[in-house]
């Protein structure tokens, strides 16, 4: 891509060692990911003691099979799917303008209302009056307690709203003003446009809060079908950890299941982390070098 | 994305719309949704009730169950089921703040005392409704006065309902060693800690296993300690070599001693344990993982490899569980061990029955229920020893045949891999249901209860010697009140902290002799002596009404 | 509306008087309505639950609701602050904390500039992909995985450290080694998803200013320090004050499932001590006291780190 590669000697150098470096990283963090996916189709007893290292030995579906044959699992997906991109609209519909706001220095409040914001990153009444103040607007069990509430994250408020102030020209609007240009339309027509790099990272953030989010499904929900899949993937992995308070704890609860128990942890996160995976393509185009700079000319 | 995002904005721009949406639209959505103690009839004429229970991850839906299908039927009512294998904790904290309790809530302690006390007013006190509707539980509380203690909270009021279920043993650990180790290298089983030494470096120094691998053999192992408090299946059994009955495991320690509440934390019989695990530590005796492996890897190295034993000597509930079915045979259950030879102290062992067979707070009903009758009908429906015995068992004819002659037997696991342990924990709600087994119910048990009875036989002595009276701590016949609950919840953090942190010390690096005299003194500090104050006081209270 | 906008946004000359948030609402009502979203849900889902700090205050009486139980004052932080643990809890807590935000914090930035770095497009794209992924194993699978990894006697890293010479050092069971491993595992799973923010800043980077440093033959370390490292520089530091909120938070999931006895004297931290002593009993009162003495503690170090960059470099928060 770029026509000087390899000029001279002290470039080359450099670009061995990021490559080298960047072979590390990548072996690094990518065996214990394979091991997840080996473990999950090997024996859990050669598993945990150490025989499965290279490949898998034994192989077997338990786990995958233990977990897709939970008919709760397809409306899992469904409702999460729902969820995720339901709320993740609502998060940025509610995000993206007021950060934008708050990167505008001459909006007089920017500092309190900032402050104000920081504040609930903090203090919080706790689990029982938010639980109540559910209840009261009868958000419990309901699809909406994971679209509506907390649907600005302060944490991903304060990251746009610092890219929108130190990526955005300041001159930009000053000129777009000139041409009778509105705070709304320029914020449509010119700030988003400019920020997708931000924009698509926000996105990311809270699509991925919401995917994992189980929280919300384990206190607000009772019904069954409202269960998103995390909840569902939670269930099927703890029956796991049951081992771990002994066998004794209510009665011999078997060698049997045990011996696949571990195939199911392994399992759950590739179920769980695939769909997610997907997406992450999409996302990483607009990190694209130039790409802002595309945008104004385009 | 730009016309999505665009098409977002026009949304946002009509702001007022979208806020609305937080007091207005959503009524309608849980209007339907709401389910809390609304009692309604069904279509059929039955009542309709809501219902929690906490089951086992194994356990199938409910609605598989025959056996409660046909309960429900013959209570008149149709139950909503919540199904809930994880998290209760977390979830019950918020459910029971905002007051929204279902009719009756099933599971092990699911509502513990402690929440009774807390939350006021939410649930049912039941001794009425027991009087009026329930003739199984009255049947139960006459044959067995104690679950009426157990179900009966300090202020003589009765929230939750225990459970019998008889069959269980009267402990949880069972010792096991090698025997086909002990033939191959011609030694004789042990009977001291002295001995046990001995084979255990036999089993290290020499090819134990024969399988040309000198060093692939475990001497000992035992389960993972935790951080909480102790358990079964780990050394502390040993204590009992001293003459110190642990019940229920002693997790934090406390015991009874000629009608005295102690603390083994700070006893010299304690010190002299963990002298003897340290020597054996030091030797390469005990698995050198033993305090980091999970659970799940504690049962996974017993397993060994085909039929190559790794693990020499250990504890667990039952051979096949422990052992798997191809290495079970090499083991055998061992008698409890003196320290040695010459030692003078009585044999005892940890004394687990109540735990293993009592249950409290099993079913509980909200106070806010509108069909208080109905529920307590089914709740006795459940008492029923041929229902109860379905709901341990699973359902006649899949789990449990009739003989006819009014005498029944458990039935092995349709599917011949799977173990009757595991077969039981997926058919029904098993320990986990509200139950009496009485004792005049013809029952013969499944391969796995009759083999846990047969390798508890070599502790039978020891058990049998111990003094229910004098020895045994009754936790399970005692209620505390929430101030004193909360006072030893507490102490007992502190404690547990601190001395399972130097336990694993001493047993991996030595050490105990130099430090001991300041650790006891650090232990009363946590604040132990006053849980014990606060324990003999409820004790001694106990007794004098027995 | 919008000539009436022109005027407002020339201030400079004509700054007659201060503005103000209400001589200026009308030139910026379009801003209010367009962060007004914001402040009503923040408003109703984050303030009005508040009322429940007080709990920390009080007893807690179901009957008279979150807000009647009698008032204890400070009894519940005393409490805490005589509790036989509070000094170990303190520390274990501010060491594993401080050592995760000073070594956590670099390593994204690191990561990032690196990957920016690479040339080969597919390798660039391979790489990133696989950076983030560990982001989303669970908390009790990652600690699994540390269980079977790190296991001196069957773990592959176990054996490498063994075949390193660095034996005998059981990695799970030492207090010399909780830190190291939970700092490190955790730099593992969350270093890729965390760089994406700084992958972001950099792309607003203008190609031409590669190109001009290239004219001027800039060194790649050059480049990145010149370069690329300005133009992240106020996503770090607004990062580095945020995490400057967290000295005294600990994930709980994580540290409990790795504790063991034996590391329990470097591992037993707030989080954890306020699970088990609610294990038995229900502490409401006394661990809202503990939640908000975190929090200001918390908040506190939060406030004097964006005080002192809003002087030095004029990036803050507020």
């Amino acid at each position: 891509m770029n026509p000087t590669y390899g000029k001279n000697l002290n470039d080359r150098a450099a670009d061995a060692v990021i490559v080298l470096l960047s072979v590390l990283v990548f072996l690094i963090i990518a065996y214990p990911l394979y091991f997840v996916i080996i473990a999950s189709v090997s024996d859990s007893t050669l598993v945990s003691t150490g025989q499965v290292t290279l490949y898998p030995k034994n192989i077997s579906f338990f786990g995958y099979k233990e977990i897709f044959h939970d008919s709760r699992i397809w409306t899992g997906y469904k409702n999460t799917l729902i969820y995720t991109l339901l709320g993740t609209l609502v998060n940025l519909l509610f995000t993206l303008p007021a950060a934008y706001v708050l990167s505008r220095h001459e909006f007089r409040a920017r500092r309190v209302i900032m402050f104000l914001f920081v504040v609930t990153l903090f203090f919080s009444g706790g689990l029982i009056p938010t639980y109540l103040l559910m209840k009261d607007l009868h958000l419990t069990n309901s699809m909406w307690v994971f679209i509506l509430p907390f649907s600005v994250n302060v944490y991903n408020l304060i990251i746009a709203r610092s890219f929108f102030e130190h990526s955005l020209p300041k001159e930009l609007y000053e000129a777009a003003s000139m041409d009778g240009c509105s705070h709304f339309t320029f914020f449509v027509k010119v700030a988003l446009p400019l920020s997708k790099a931000v924009v698509s990272v926000i996105a990311l953030y809270y699509l991925v809060a919401h995917w994992n989010d189980f929280f919300t499904g384990l206190i607000y929900i009772r019904s069954n079908d409202l269960q998103p899949l995390q909840i569902v993937l939670r269930d099927i992995l703890l029956s796991n950890q049951v081992f771990s308070q002994g066998a004794g704890a209510g009665g011999a609860a078997g060698g049997y299941a045990q011996q696949y128990a571990d195939q199911v942890k392994y399992a759950v996160i590739i179920v769980s982390t695939l769909p997610i995976l997907i997406v992450y393509p999409f996302i990483q185009k607009y990190f694209e070098k130039g790409v802002m700079i595309g945008s104004v000319k385009g | 994305m730009k016309k999505w995002l665009s098409a977002g904005l026009v949304l946002c721009l009509s702001t007022a719309i979208l806020s609305a949406c937080g007091g207005g639209n959503l009524e309608n959505d849980s209007a339907a949704s709401s389910t809390g103690s609304s009692g309604s009839t069904a279509a059929s004429g039955k009542v309709k009730l809501t219902a929690i229970i906490t089951k086992h991850p194994l356990t199938q839906e409910l609605s598989k169950m025959k056996w409660l299908q046909e309960a429900e039927e013959r209570a008149g009512v149709e139950i909503e089921w919540q199904e809930v294998t994880a998290d209760w904790d977390q979830k019950k904290g918020a459910l029971l703040a905002g007051g929204d309790v279902p009719d009756l809530i099933v599971g092990p302690n699911a509502i513990t005392d402690a929440d009774y006390a807390q939350f006021p007013g939410l649930f049912q006190d039941l001794s009425e409704l027991i009087q009026k509707d329930a003739p199984n539980v009255q049947a139960m509380f006459t044959a067995k006065p104690e679950t009426k203690v157990i179900a009966t909270q300090t202020d003589g009021k009765i929230y939750g309902l225990p459970k019998y279920q008889r069959f269980w043993p009267e402990t949880t650990t069972r010792q096991f060693i090698n025997q086909k180790w002990l033939d191959n290298l011609g030694l004789t089983m042990p009977t001291t800690w002295d001995e046990l030494y001995n084979v255990l470096v036999a089993f290290k120094d020499k090819d134990a296993n024969g399988n040309g691998d000198a060093n692939d053999e475990i001497p000992m192992d035992f389960a993972p300690t935790g951080t909480v408090a102790f358990g079964a299946f780990m050394p502390t059994v040993l204590l009992g070599s001293e003459g110190i009955t642990l019940t229920d495991n002693s997790g934090f320690g406390y015991f009874v001693e000629d009608g005295k509440v102690k603390n083994f934390f700070s006893d010299e019989r304690y010190k002299e344990l963990v002298e003897f695990l340290n020597k054996c530590y030091s030797a390469g005796l005990i698995n050198p993982e033993v305090f980091t492996q999970d659970y799940t890897k504690y049962q996974s190295v017993a397993r060994g490899s085909g039929d190559t034993a790794k693990v020499g000597f250990t504890w667990g509930w039952e051979v096949t569980d422990r052992f798997g079915n191809t290495l079970a045979p090499q083991y055998t259950s061992m008698s409890p061990l003196k320290v040695s030879a010459d030692s003078t102290a009585k044999l005892s062992w940890s004394y687990d029955y109540n735990s293993l067979n009592y249950g409290v707070n099993m079913v509980t009903m909200s106070a806010k229920s509108k069909h208080k009758d109905e529920a307590m009908k089914f709740i006795n429906e459940l008492y029923d020893p041929k229902v109860s015995m379905q709901v341990l068992f699973g359902s006649m004819d899949t789990n449990i045949k009739d003989n006819g002659d009014g005498s029944y037997s458990i039935l092995p696991p349709s599917d011949t891999a799977m173990d009757p342990g595991t077969w039981k924990w997926t058919s029904t709600w098993a320990d986990n249901g509200p139950m009496y087994i009485s004792d005049d119910l013809k029952l013969t048990l499944g391969t796995d209860m009759q083999s846990v009875g047969k390798q508890t036989e070599p502790l039978k002595a020891a058990l049998d010697s111990i003094n229910k009276d004098t020895e045994v701590l009754p936790s399970m016949f005692i209620k505390y009140t929430s101030a004193d609950n909360s006072t030893m919840a507490l102490n007992n953090t502190n404690l547990m902290s601190l001395a399972l942190a130097k336990w694993s010390q001493w047993i991996t690096k030595g050490g105990i002799d130099k430090e001991w005299d300041g650790y006891v003194k650090d232990i009363q500090r946590t604040g132990v002596e006053q849980n014990i104050e606060i324990m003999q006081k409820y004790y001694d209270d106990y007794k004098s009404k027995q | 509306m919008v000539p009436e906008s022109k005027h407002s946004e020339a201030p400079l000359v004509l700054k007659a008087r201060k503005e103000t948030v209400l001589n200026t609402f009308r030139r910026d009502y379009q801003l209010w309505l367009m962060i007004l979203p914001a402040i009503i849900v923040i408003f109703i889902f984050n303030y009005i639950p508040m009322y429940g700090i007080q709990l920390a205050f009080r007893d807690y009486d179901f009957t008279k609701g979150l807000t009647g139980g009698a008032w204890r004052g400070f009894d519940y932080f005393k409490q805490f602050f005589d509790s036989y643990m509070f000094g170990d809890l303190m520390k274990n807590t501010v060491v594993i904390s401080l050592t995760t935000i000073l070594l956590s914090f670099p390593a994204p930035i690191i990561l990032a500039l690196l990957i920016n770095q690479l040339r080969w497009k597919r390798a660039k794209k391979a790489l990133q992909t696989t950076v983030y992924l560990p982001h989303f194993i669970s908390i009790v699978v990652m600690v699994g995985l540390l269980n079977v990894l790190l296991s001196p006697n069957s773990g592959i890293i176990g054996h490498l450290l063994t075949s390193m010479g660095l034996g005998d050092v059981n990695l799970l069971g030492s207090t010399k080694t909780f830190v190291p491993v939970y700092v490190i595992s955790d730099i593992w799973q969350h270093c890729g998803w965390n760089s994406i923010i700084y992958l972001a800043a950099l792309s607003t980077v203008d190609p031409q200013l590669y190109d001009s440093a290239k004219m001027d033959g800039a060194s790649r370390w050059q480049t990145i320090r010149y370069v690329d490292l300005p133009a992240i520089v106020p996503t770090i530091i607004i990062l580095f004050v945020l995490s400057m909120g967290n000295v005294l938070s600990t994930g709980f999931e994580k540290v409990f499932l790795m504790q063991n006895p034996l590391n329990l004297p470097v591992s037993e931290v707030i989080a954890t001590y306020v699970y088990k002593i609610g294990i038995i009993s229900n502490q409401f009162s006394y661990s809202a006291a503990i939640g908000l003495f975190n929090t200001v503690i918390n908040f506190i170090f939060l406030y004097a780190m964006n005080a002192f960059t809003r002087k030095s470099s004029d990036i803050s928060l507020w």
